[in-house]
């Protein structure tokens, strides 16, 4: 048990970093799909089990895995070539390691930390690892040895210097409200109520917000400001010259930086792992009452979704029966569920605290998504920028208003202390 | 000459904040998404294998057919070559022979056709005289195991039904 909490965020930092990667691909073709009044990938099946269209992600890495590894004669530096989709996906999983997953977990007198790698100075960790991805795609462009390739990494570059500024300035407000780098202490600030409304980073710096999510687009390199990649200008951008697992190392580390990205703006605007107006006291000490909420919850929704695939199942595969898999699973798995739920919610159970960790993670995993959704649904409703118009907009626009943000928070931030 | 002086767009400070258009793009996009994900009936994807496109008129450009004489339910074609003449990719090979029934002076002995050579531009039915060769077929979708499968030759063509309402050919 003790082993296992220990190695917990751990794996946690695993499934949400790798794990999680063909279930953003699967949710942007889906719904870039369902934006554009399209289907989707909805063949591709193991046995007549589609998943709603996740299979396909699962063969396409597959593909990208076993594809030959393909090394262009012409290009010289090879250790640079081979080496800069390696710095890109590493310094992106990287990023993940200082994300708190739930709140420290104090078990008969012992704290467990639920952050991967338990240092405070998360937003540093961050800084540094999402600025050294963009290192593997300058160098990946300037290794290709091809024109379009760089031209892509030079966009790539300059788009760094337009956005990077910005990015340090808003987080530097947010530093001065919080009074803290240490992303679990911002997470537990965020529990406190702001006139009737949760003391989310969202309520308390708005402006700092909108920037930050700004730049932690041009960060991932996402629609709007997919300079850097172009495809309709040149070529592929950067990973013009990569094939197989060296343009998938790219392509994972692309989603895994969004992955990174979301959680950081979930941490530090979007209260954490925190269920608003509910601290972790209170959930361990009401943890029945919310346990049977949450039962009503499961058994509603699960019929509903029960009701939606019914009703949207009507491509017949071979194989097994789809819609009977399905409503099966989902029935047996509520039943399951609902049992533990009640075995606990009656008070049978023992520690509260190892189920308000469970509940603070998926709560945490929702607002990811909801985030991650958000991503994928600008990414198919803004054109892209030229990346002229994304130094403007760094310099111009969003470097004086982080500005002002900073000087107004700081203003506020002293009043307050000393009124106090 | 009146001269009239049309505004630009985007210099009013809401349009230049760009926030308001932002957000009534994103608000139609997530439009669409809730509306089709709510009810996937309203997507207008064909489902190709299963179900088959139902919009496909008299004038799509399908696969070849030769037409019949309305007289006589014989071969409307007299071997002219125009077609065969018009056809950029070549695909057309004719061998002519004379007409021995007295209908009419010349008769294909052979009309093949190679599919995979045919680029569907529809010049042969354009030059044909004799409203012989149509492409009203309707047929889209062409499957064969060899080479030869997609030689469509004299009898392939001629037993083709088109989906026109004309069934014979036009020629006087």
């Amino acid at each position: 048990m003790n082993t296992l909490l220990i190695l917990l965020p751990l794996i946690l930092t695993l499934l949400f970093s790798l794990a999680t990667v063909p279930i953003l691909v699967w949710m942007e073709r889906r719904v870039a799909a369902l934006i554009q009044d399209r289907l989707g990938p909805n063949r591709c099946n193991i046995n007549g089990i589609r998943l709603g269209g996740l299979i396909q992600s699962v063969a396409d890495m597959m593909k990208l895995v076993f594809k030959e590894e393909f090394l262009p004669s012409h290009i010289k530096n090879r250790f640079y070539h081979l080496v800069a989709p390696s710095i890109a996906f590493a310094s992106a999983f990287l990023t993940f390691m200082v994300i708190p997953y739930a709140d420290n977990m104090v078990i008969s007198g012992k704290t467990y930390v639920m952050q991967a790698l338990p240092v405070d100075l998360g937003v540093l960790w961050f800084l540094a690892f999402a600025g050294l991805g963009v290192y593997g795609i300058i160098l990946g462009g300037w290794a290709s040895h091809n024109k379009y390739a760089m031209i892509g990494s030079m966009r790539a570059t300059a788009q760094v210097i337009g956005y990077e500024v910005a990015m340090g300035l808003s987080l530097v407000s947010i530093l001065i409200t919080y009074g803290t780098i240490s992303l679990n202490e911002m997470v537990t600030y965020q529990t406190q109520n702001f006139f009737y409304l949760p003391a989310w980073g969202i309520v308390l710096q708005p402006v700092a917000t909108l920037i930050f999510i700004i730049t932690a687009f041009a960060e991932t390199n996402r629609a709007p400001f997919d300079a850097a990649e172009g495809e309709s200008e040149i070529v592929a951008g950067y990973h013009t010259e990569y094939g197989a697992m060296k343009f998938g190392l790219y392509f994972v580390a692309e989603y895994i930086a969004m992955a990174a990205s979301g959680a950081l703006i979930v941490t530090m605007f979007l209260g954490g792992y925190q269920i608003p107006y509910l601290n972790t006291a209170d959930l361990v000490n009401n943890f029945e009452l919310i346990l049977w909420i949450i039962i009503i919850f499961a058994i509603v929704s699960s019929t509903m979704f029960i009701r939606w695939v019914k009703k949207h199942n009507i491509l017949i595969m071979d194989g097994l029966n789809e819609t009977k898999v399905y409503t099966t699973l989902i029935i047996s798995f509520t039943l399951f569920a609902v049992i533990l739920m009640s075995y606990y919610a009656l008070g049978f159970g023992g520690s509260n605290e190892v189920g308000v960790m469970i509940l603070q993670v998926a709560t945490f995993s929702i607002k990811l998504f909801l985030l991650h959704f958000i991503f994928v649904w600008v990414r198919w409703t803004l054109p892209r920028f030229r990346y002229d118009q994304t130094q403007k907009l760094g310099w111009n626009i969003l470097l004086p208003i982080s500005l002002l943000n900073i000087f107004i928070t700081a203003l506020v931030v002293v009043g307050v202390n000393y009124g106090n | 000459m009146a001269i009239k002086v049309v505004e630009r767009h985007g210099n009013t400070f809401e349009e230049k904040m760009y926030i308001s258009a932002i957000f009534s793009g994103m608000k139609t996009t997530l439009k669409h998404f809730t509306k089709n994900l709510s009810d996937s009936s309203n997507i207008q994807t064909v489902c190709y294998p299963e179900s088959m496109p139902t919009d496909i008129t008299s004038r799509y450009r399908g696969v070849h057919r030769l037409t019949h004489r309305r007289e006589d339910n014989s071969i409307a074609c007299v071997a002219c070559f125009m077609c065969a003449t018009a056809c950029p990719a070549e695909c057309i090979e004719i061998v002519a022979v004379d007409r021995q029934d007295g209908v009419d002076e010349k008769m294909p002995a052979i009309f093949n056709i190679d599919l995979l050579e045919c680029v569907f531009c529809g010049y042969c039915v354009e030059a044909c005289p004799c409203d012989a060769i149509r492409m009203d077929s309707g047929i889209f979708s062409v499957i064969g195991d060899k080479r030869e499968d997609f030689v469509y030759d004299k009898e392939k063509l001629l037993s083709i039904k088109g989906i026109s309402d004309e069934e014979y050919s036009l020629a006087k």
